[in-house]
């Protein structure tokens, strides 16, 4: 096929000027967004993908938090509003997503996506513009180990200080009703081996000899060997670095053997609401570190769980209490410096006063390292009189901690 | 001492599992030259199935075997009948892989979409009871899933070598063409062995579900360890896949005791290549593998 050379030269010339017009057009785009009554936040998501369930929870979480805002007269003055896309839980997607937010959309804020895979990509993004990026979910030890200077964790604690109230409790019981023998049994996974071994460091510190240390695959599905080897340890402390099925297995496993540690400890299982329906009337004095619960008699906190409550019906879990948590660390440098623009001038105010103070937030008082690290430690929680209750730190507890577990 | 004698113990109680849980998988492949990818996954279904009754009747769920090995074996006929005799004897071997595959795809779909995939546990009166002999813990759970593994190879090995029935498969087993021409109908015997093989999945899943916490995907966990024993106890034979059976349970259970967990599971895999290398036949069985 013959094309005559004016068709074609007509062609490229209405085609350029189509491009051209297009540049024009996107040029002028961030201005006409966000005027000075609004606050746009922007937040990419995994809505779809691998991690949409606890993405959902986020999305609630942020949701919820700009609605109480702007219920409340808004920030600053101004009303929020939150931009949120979907990276459909990959890592390529999300830094393309807070490109997009920053460059073509012109947010003044942003806010963290969920999961470490997704939380470091973002994370660099936003460093690269010089913006604050507060995160609710990524504590693995590589996010604050990427020499991110704008990147705050917006919960209690990292894995590794799970435990620490549990410890100081252990430290402050006089040196004869101390354990004197602990064993521990970890996934092996960055988080459970975390909480496990943070607590073991500690212990081993004041003097409680380690006589069984098992790391098991998360694909193991019998746990009768490795409570054979704890039971004939027989330690006086129990620690586990669980998640779900391996803590639920691994108990049975150890009542089986008629194993009766003096304390026990597992991460994440006993705050499951199934956890108790699997194990039945055995979990008196079982120990579990939580980031997060409604109970929690934080001020703010209450506030959260009546208003979230009315919205959706149920109470608030951990992933929105973490991001309703990053909204609140966020508003907090926004009204301290009384900005909330993205020029870096802006952003370094906000950065600065968040690295040298403290936030009142849902989940408690949240203090951080120059690498991001929140400075706290988890509640610690345990089943007393057959319910799951707050019992350390003293000043939540909601019962008294129980020292000498019963026979399980 | 006591570690030991306790480990050898709950070796030989997980031998018994695994050698239950192995025997269907055997059987298929000895009849039908078929690799059921799905066996556990049907173990999983059954095991799901024991939940469920139990929750729903609060009885043991021991007795949800009345209608799940029935159930089992029916489903196992119409799977044999309808999908697996469909396929060209030829590439039978490989392509029951593909077919088993996407079966077990299915159930563990179906299971989530059902019962979410939360991850359940039967609580028993009795999960953490034991019973204490000579110093040495024998959980109660673990011995009624052995004395189950038991009685049902009892049970297969009486049907197989005792009946007219077990005869005609024995008959399939070894020589298709000459069980054809002394008059056995090889493909309604086929049907059959199937159908007994998912039967073993039943007992098997609710032995499982005794002492397991269960949820849709926990298939994949178990498949690869039981192909493993059904290779290195010689891909047919029962017996020989309830002695590898017992020997890697044992091996893995004492393995644990100077290493971790993880190098104890490895057990499994490095049977499986020293049977590959050295005798792929298989170590107790015939000499089936050889046309495979």
């Amino acid at each position: 096929m013959t094309v005559p050379t004016g068709l074609r030269l007509t062609a490229l010339a209405v085609l350029s000027g189509l491009v051209l017009a297009a540049c024009i057009s996107g040029g002028d785009d961030p201005g006409t967004e966000g005027g000075d009554d609004t606050i746009t936040i922007g937040i990419s998501l995994p809505l779809t993908g691998d991690f949409a369930e606890p993405g959902k929870g986020v999305q609630q979480g942020y949701e919820a938090w700009a609605a109480y805002t702007n219920a409340n007269g808004g920030l600053l003055g101004r009303n929020v509003e939150l931009t949120i896309l979907d990276d459909q839980s990959s890592a390529d997607r999300v830094a393309a997503d807070y490109e997009k937010l920053i460059n073509d959309d012109g947010v003044d804020l942003v806010f963290g996506p969920f999961s470490t895979r997704l939380v470091i990509p973002a994370a660099q993004v936003a460093q690269d513009y010089g913006f604050l990026f507060v995160e609710p979910a990524g504590a693995a030890p590589e996010v604050f180990a990427q020499g991110f200077d704008n990147l705050f964790y917006a919960a209690p604690a990292v894995a590794d200080d799970h435990y620490d109230h549990l410890a100081d409790a252990i430290e402050a019981m006089p040196a004869a009703e101390r354990p004197t023998t602990a064993a521990y049994a970890a996934m092996d996974d960055p988080f459970a081996m975390g909480t496990a071994y943070g607590l073991k460091a500690r212990l081993e510190a004041m003097g409680v000899t380690t006589v069984a240390d098992e790391v098991y695959p998360p694909n193991t599905t019998d746990f009768s060997s490795i409570a054979a080897k704890i039971a004939n340890s027989d330690a006086d402390i129990m620690v586990g670095g669980t998640q779900y099925q391996d803590a639920v297995n691994l108990i049975l496993a150890l009542q089986q053997l008629n194993y009766q540690p003096r304390m026990t400890a597992f991460s994440t299982a006993p705050t499951n609401p199934e956890f108790p329906q699997a194990i039945g009337d055995k979990t008196e004095g079982i120990l579990s570190p939580t980031g997060y619960t409604p109970e929690a008699a934080y001020p703010s906190n209450q506030e959260f769980v009546e208003f979230y409550t009315e919205e959706y019906g149920t109470a608030p879990g951990e992933d929105q209490a973490n991001a309703w948590t990053t909204g609140q660390v966020v508003a907090a440098a926004v009204e301290a410096v009384e900005c909330a623009e993205p020029e870096p001038e802006c952003q370094q105010q906000l950065i600065d006063w968040l690295r040298d103070n403290e936030v009142e937030t849902v989940v408690g008082p949240l203090s951080w390292d120059a690498e991001g690290r929140p400075q706290g430690a988890h509640l610690i929680q345990q089943y007393v009189d057959g319910r799951i209750r707050i019992v350390l730190p003293a000043d939540q507890a909601e019962a008294e901690l129980i020292l000498d577990k019963p026979v399980w | 001492m006591s570690l030991f004698v306790q480990s050898l113990v709950l070796g030989i109680l997980l031998g018994g599992l695994y050698a239950l849980l192995a025997a269907g998988l055997t059987l298929y492949f000895g009849v039908m030259r078929v690799v059921m990818i799905a066996h556990s996954a049907f173990l999983i279904l059954a095991a799901y199935l024991a939940w469920v009754f139990a929750r729903e009747t609060g009885l043991d769920p021991l007795f949800s075997m009345v209608a799940t090995v029935p159930l089992f074996f029916v489903l196992g006929v119409a799977i044999q009948r309808l999908l697996i005799a469909r396929l060209r004897p030829a590439t039978l071997t490989m392509m029951s892989v593909l077919l088993t595959f996407s079966i077990a795809l299915v159930i563990e779909g179906l299971l989530g979409y059902v019962f979410t995939g939360t991850q359940r546990r039967i609580q028993l009166p009795y999960g953490g009871a034991d019973i204490e002999v000579a110093g040495v813990n024998v959980a109660v759970v673990k011995l009624i899933a052995f004395g189950l593994a038991a009685l049902s190879l009892l049970a297969l090995y009486l049907v197989l070598t005792r009946t007219r029935f077990g005869q005609a498969l024995r008959a399939t087993i070894q020589h298709p063409e000459a069980a054809r021409l002394v008059g056995i109908d090889t493909e309604r015997t086929a049907g059959y062995g199937f159908g007994i093989g998912l039967a073993t999945a039943a007992v098997g899943g609710t032995a499982l579900a005794l002492d397991s916490t269960i949820y849709p995907s926990m298939h994949w966990h178990w498949i690869g360890p039981l192909m493993a024993i059904i290779v290195v106890g010689g891909l047919g034979s029962i017996p020989g896949a309830a002695i590898a059976a017992m020997l890697l349970g044992m091996g893995q259970a004492l393995l644990q005791i100077p290493l971790s967990t993880t190098w104890a599971q490895t057990i499994f895999y490095v049977a499986l290549f020293v049977t590959l290398m050295v005798r792929p036949q298989g170590f107790f069985g015939g000499r089936l593998a050889q046309r495979f």
